[in-house]
């Protein structure tokens, strides 16, 4: 009786040990597939893909904006890059019809990012509630704003810059674009301040933020992907193809201050009249030139008056713009004549004789281009500028001289000679 | 096997399995003595590999939760980060504080020092005569609120209980008497007075000192009081120090439930007093409005900018009515302050709404006509797509239409180059003089107090020769000036939707108010249609007054004009009457006719090419210049009553006898109104911290000597 009893227990206690076993192993392997997205169940055939955390993240990001009618649309480029590539495929499969892939949502990267327009924005402050609430851990990223730099002694409820909201190992950025006096959007710098955890999210491998951004305004268009609805900008290459080139700097304003504080600025009716007149010019010469697809830049005058004082010099009776020597096009002249501007002096053509009237050659240093905003419009600018006015004007910039001849005057006009082919730039000089 | 059923409690395939390879060893080893052993230990090591597994689960489980938690720490660490922009609050320091508070009372001088620091002090002269009264946060011991009532002066008390009765209970009140507060304390206050614990309040007599300190509702913490020897001396100085214990943070609070809107309640109520229900912990008015949506709105991405000083319960009022208005966006709004004033900040921010500061440039009215330059620069940055702004002041109550006002006339901005803005108040819109809220007029002169300014406008004409901070202009006369204005003219309804309720201000005080601004009529009727806009259009108008002009019936002009009488007592008729006017800008008539109707006589407002229109009795009343009669299209005008128009209309100047007598009862008005101007001019030179410019009017002062100059000469 005993020896039955104790193999019956024995035989029982197997049972639901291996019962237990069974189940456990189930779920471990379960837990282990649903921490690591990299570990899908292949055997779920019909839907690949769709339960990494980037989907599911991107999926909840999506829930929460659409349901608080926040109107984000995607700029990762990243993505954008791949449905880019697949435009006509993601076209087609027009509504949720059976994605059987995760194709555009899945691919491993530490961030999606999306971006959204400001002045849309409606219920800005219940959102991070919200978010928080879906399980989402939020970061915002606060600064001054700086449409209100320029104005002397403003200072104003800070604005949203950067969000970054973590959902499990994925993390969302959304970038809040403000809008800017030309009709292009804004976006602002990621400074960390000091309180905030530098690993929350890998910082450095953002896609903006590194330096505050200008963009033309996209259009946008619905699109769905991986089954989700997502906006994305109409023109997804041209969006790309800005992001390397968008890096915005500021007018130094505090510094155009100073500098009006030395010297008074000029009101008379003939300097207000030809700052007028600049500025117009300025604006037509940048929409024709836009037109064309020309890279242009502010140059010599124009461009000492935008970094010394943020404004025209009222003296400079010019207004100049700078182009690479090898965006040059034959049609820009006579799309300036178009556009009512006659050219007065050409300096420097491609591949041209070096025997030119007036050719000057203007030496730079090497530079990069950034965007700025300067009389109500988004131009480019040199990024270093410092050195590129101190290559047109010498150290002493900062003191206002007001006889200047752009033929003798400048430290770098070489009179007459070989026009070297690259790496210097052709200004035109309008007025 | 077939008929075998497993236990529900066991996994039925494990369980299967399990048993026939029980079953198979059973069988074939059942006398095997080794192999049954053998059996067993399997079964033992199986039970251990189980237990393994059991840990490791439980260890995993754990590391994941513990990460979990670490992920959480940033989040936390960002709500102290914003725990620390709060108020910061006296935390840890023993169980219970205590504050030193001073009180100082006297003839000339009034101090209240808390803890070593001055919260105030005022010995000016002839300035800050009365009660003055400090409300104390009972937990922080921060200043809530600081008042004065010049209880010398009628009705002082009255707006005095008001505040101490909205003062949430549990505070720390301090008053303290400077010169005299005692003339025309009526017994209501005193009763308050009783009621809050003092012994002396009730019973201060002419020219006594008191000082107070006390909790609301609650225990008197000191009191000193001095009584005055004699009618032409005042009471001894009293100075009162005491101690003031202070109370957790917890008691100071209300218990609201835990929303956004709480959140912004709490962190306003902790900080500012006097703000009535707002505050209330059982039931506080609500701080979020939203009004029905204007369908179709035109108006919808049309920044709006209220300019605002440091008035921060005007403020108060006014954001309220304007979040009321039907189809207002609260995002598009920004109120630009004047100066770094905390509590004008703190209502902004209790509303939720966009704030900015201005460090002050210049002085008076230079300074306000900066703030303003500054603030419309700002407003058209801040909204680059923008192509207009409503600019409104922080002294404006704004009708529960007035977007949907904006909305149907907008257009014209935008079609009629003619048109210097759209305006939401009519200057001559007096509760007797206003009618149709479906009326519009054209003007030549820019009213203000509520307006919509084109950005072309601003960028191109205005910003350019803003005044500059060393020409003490007002930015109002100045956009008034015919450089600037051009001969261009603003659309104006009938009924004003915005009120004026603004009573101290830079240009202005309380007999002005009265005189000029109480009684204006302002349209509280929602959804107001408005008729015939587009025949507000510079051609189409002409042509309108015209058709009104040769329908009017012209007014017996034998009859004083300043007498009831004047006008029939019919409704719905459009009545006309002629003044003379010897050039275009010869508005002397007008001006005594505008004095006889209680409208706005201080400068010329209201006019379209010498014709006013206004409403008397419910009738259309036109006045035109007599050289209109010349015009063909009053060919068939058929005068009634009084035939050609006489005596009044010519010999307004020098008034002959009979208009010389309804004009007599109105003599002591005009002085009253001198008077009113007198104190203005003092306060204007007096005041330091200057505010917005409240009165859209013109710097008062020389005009109405000019107004009155006139007057005496004829």
């Amino acid at each position: 009786m005993s020896k039955i009893s104790k193999n019956v227990i024995l035989v029982l206690l197997t049972l639901t040990s291996s019962a237990f076993l069974l189940f456990q192993l189930y779920y471990y392997k379960h837990y282990l597939s649903t921490k690591n997205g990299s570990a899908l169940s292949k055997s779920k055939g019909s839907r690949i893909g769709f339960d990494t955390t980037q989907w599911r993240a991107v999926k909840k990001f999506i829930m929460l904006t659409s349901s608080q009618n926040v109107p984000v649309f995607l700029i990762d480029p990243l993505i954008l890059e791949l449905i880019n590539k697949n435009f006509e495929q993601v076209k087609n499969t027009s509504h949720a019809s059976s994605t059987s892939e995760c194709k555009f949502f899945c691919v491993p990267r530490d961030f999606t990012t999306f971006a959204l327009q400001y002045q849309l924005w409606k219920n800005e402050e219940g959102w991070f509630r919200i978010a928080e609430n879906m399980g989402f851990q939020c970061l915002k990223i606060e600064s001054k704003d700086p449409r209100l730099d320029w104005i002397d002694s403003l200072s104003g409820t800070e604005i949203p810059l950067h969000y970054i909201c973590k959902l499990a190992s994925h993390a969302i950025h959304l970038v809040v674009f403000h809008e800017r006096s030309g009709n292009y959007l804004w976006h602002g710098h990621l400074r960390l301040k000091g309180h905030i955890d530098r690993k929350f999210v890998p910082f450095r491998k953002l896609q903006f933020g590194r330096y505050p951004g200008a963009f033309d305004r996209p259009e946008l268009q619905q699109i769905t992907v991986d089954g989700l609805d997502v906006l994305i900008p109409k023109d997804p290459m041209h969006f790309l193809q800005e992001i390397p080139h968008s890096r915005f700097i500021e007018c130094r304003y505090k510094e155009a201050r100073a500098f009006f504080q030395q010297y008074l600025d000029d009101n008379t009716v003939e300097a207000m009249t030809f700052q007028k007149h600049a500025k117009e010019l300025l604006q037509l010469a940048a929409k024709t030139l836009k037109k064309l697809g020309v890279r242009f830049w502010l140059s010599s005058g124009t461009c000492l008056g935008w970094y010394r004082q943020c404004s025209i010099i009222p003296y400079s009776k010019d207004v100049d713009l700078g182009i690479f020597i090898q965006d040059y096009k034959s049609d820009i002249i006579s799309a300036f004549q178009d556009a009512g501007l006659p050219l007065k002096h050409k300096f420097g053509k491609p591949n041209s004789s070096p025997h030119c009237l007036f050719c000057h050659r203007y030496l730079f240093p090497k530079f990069t281009l950034c965007w700025t905003e300067f009389v109500d419009t988004k131009f480019r600018v040199p990024c270093e500028t410092v050195e590129y006015i101190e290559a047109n004007y010498g150290k002493t910039w900062k003191i206002p001289i007001k006889t200047w001849d752009w033929k003798r005057s400048p430290p770098n006009v070489w009179p007459n000679g070989v026009w070297p082919i690259s790496e210097w730039d052709e200004v035109i000089q309008l007025y | 096997m077939d008929d075998w059923k497993p236990s529900p409690l066991i996994k039925p395939f494990g369980a299967r399995k399990k048993r026939s390879w029980y079953l198979t060893c059973k069988y074939k080893l059942t006398n095997q003595r080794a192999l049954r052993r053998f059996c067993q230990t399997g079964a033992v090591l199986f039970l251990l590999v189980t237990v393994i597994v059991n840990i490791k689960l439980i260890l995993d489980t754990r590391r994941a939760i513990s990460e979990a938690s670490e992920d959480l720490e940033p989040e936390q660490d960002y709500d102290e980060a914003l725990g620390r922009l709060e108020p910061p609050r006296r935390r840890g320091s023993g169980p219970r504080r205590v504050l030193d508070v001073e009180v100082y009372s006297s003839r000339s001088k009034v101090y209240v020092a808390v803890d070593g620091t001055t919260v105030l002090e005022d010995e000016a002269q002839e300035q800050g005569r009365g009660i003055h009264v400090i409300v104390l946060n009972q937990a922080t011991g921060h200043v809530m609120a600081k008042r004065v009532f010049d209880t010398y002066s009628p009705h002082e008390d009255e707006a005095m209980v008001l505040f101490l009765n909205m003062v949430a209970p549990g505070r720390v009140l301090i008053c303290t008497i400077k010169d005299e507060g005692s003339f025309h304390l009526k017994d209501t206050a005193k009763a308050l007075l009783r009621s809050l614990g003092s012994q002396a309040g009730p019973a201060l007599g002419w020219r006594d000192t008191w000082a107070f300190v006390g909790r609301k509702g609650g225990p008197v913490l000191g009191e000193k009081h001095s009584k005055s020897p004699a009618l032409s001396s005042w009471g001894d100085p009293v100075l009162l120090k005491t101690d003031v214990p202070l109370s957790s943070a917890e008691e100071a609070e209300c218990h609201w439930a835990d929303t956004e809107l709480n959140r912004r309640r709490r962190r306003f109520c902790s900080k500012v007093e006097g703000y009535g229900s707002v505050c209330s912990c059982k039931d506080p008015t609500p701080i979020e409005f939203s009004p029905d949506p204007l369908p179709d709105s035109k108006v919808l991405n049309v920044p709006v900018a209220v300019i605002a000083g440091n008035r921060p319960n005007y403020l108060y009022r006014m954001l309220r009515s304007l979040l009321s208005a039907q189809g207002v966006s609260p995002q598009m709004i920004t109120v630009f302050i004047d100066g770094y004033y905390e509590e004008p900040m703190d209502v902004v921010a209790l509303f939720g709404l966009r704030g900015i500061q201005h460090t002050p440039i210049s002085i008076k009215n230079a300074r306000v006509s900066q703030h303003y330059k500054a603030s419309l620069t700002a407003t058209f940055n801040l909204f680059p797509e923008a192509k207009f702004a409503v600019v409104l002041e922080e002294d404006l109550d704004i009708a529960v239409d007035f977007f949907s006002f904006l909305s149907q006339s907008i257009h014209l901005l935008e079609e009629d180059d003619s048109l210097y803005c759209i305006s939401a108040w009519n200057d001559q819109g007096y509760e007797h003089t206003a009618e149709d809220p479906a009326l519009l007029y054209r003007v030549e002169t820019m009213p203000g107090l509520g307006w919509v300014l084109r950005k072309s406008l601003y960028k191109e004409e205005l910003e350019p020769k803003w005044p500059t901070p060393e020409k003490l202009w007002d930015w109002d006369m100045w956009m008034r000036m015919p450089e600037q204005r051009r001969g261009r003219e603003c659309i104006i309804p009938d009924v004003s939707r915005s009120y004026h309720f603004g009573i101290v201000g830079l240009n202005m005080n309380g007999y002005f108010h009265e005189a000029y601004f109480k009684k204006h009529k302002f349209n509280t009727v929602p959804g107001v249609q408005l008729r015939n806009v587009d025949s507000l259009k510079k051609d189409a108008y002409e042509v309108e007054v015209h058709r009104l002009l040769s329908e009017a019936e012209v007014l017996d002009h034998s009859k004083n004009p300043c007498e009831d009488s004047f006008l029939p007592d019919t409704e719905g008729h459009t009545y006309v009457a002629f003044i003379r006017m010897e050039k275009d800008d010869d508005f002397t008539t007008w001006t005594q006719l505008a004095k006889c109707l209680r409208i706005w006589d201080l400068d010329v407002r209201g006019n379209h090419r010498g014709l006013w229109r206004l409403f008397r009795k419910k009738n259309h009343f036109l006045v035109d210049e007599e050289a209109t009669i010349n015009h063909p299209n009053f060919l068939g005008v058929t005068p009634k009553g009084g035939g050609r128009p006489r005596s009044c209309r010519t010999d307004m100047r020098p008034p002959p006898g009979t208009c010389r007598a309804g004009l007599e009862g109105l003599d002591s008005f005009f002085f009253f109104l001198d008077w009113g101007a007198a104190l203005r001019v003092g306060q204007a030179l007096t005041q330091e911290t200057a505010v917005p410019n409240p009165w859209t009017g013109p710097p008062g002062a020389h005009l109405l000597m000019q107004t009155h100059s006139e007057t005496l000469r004829h």
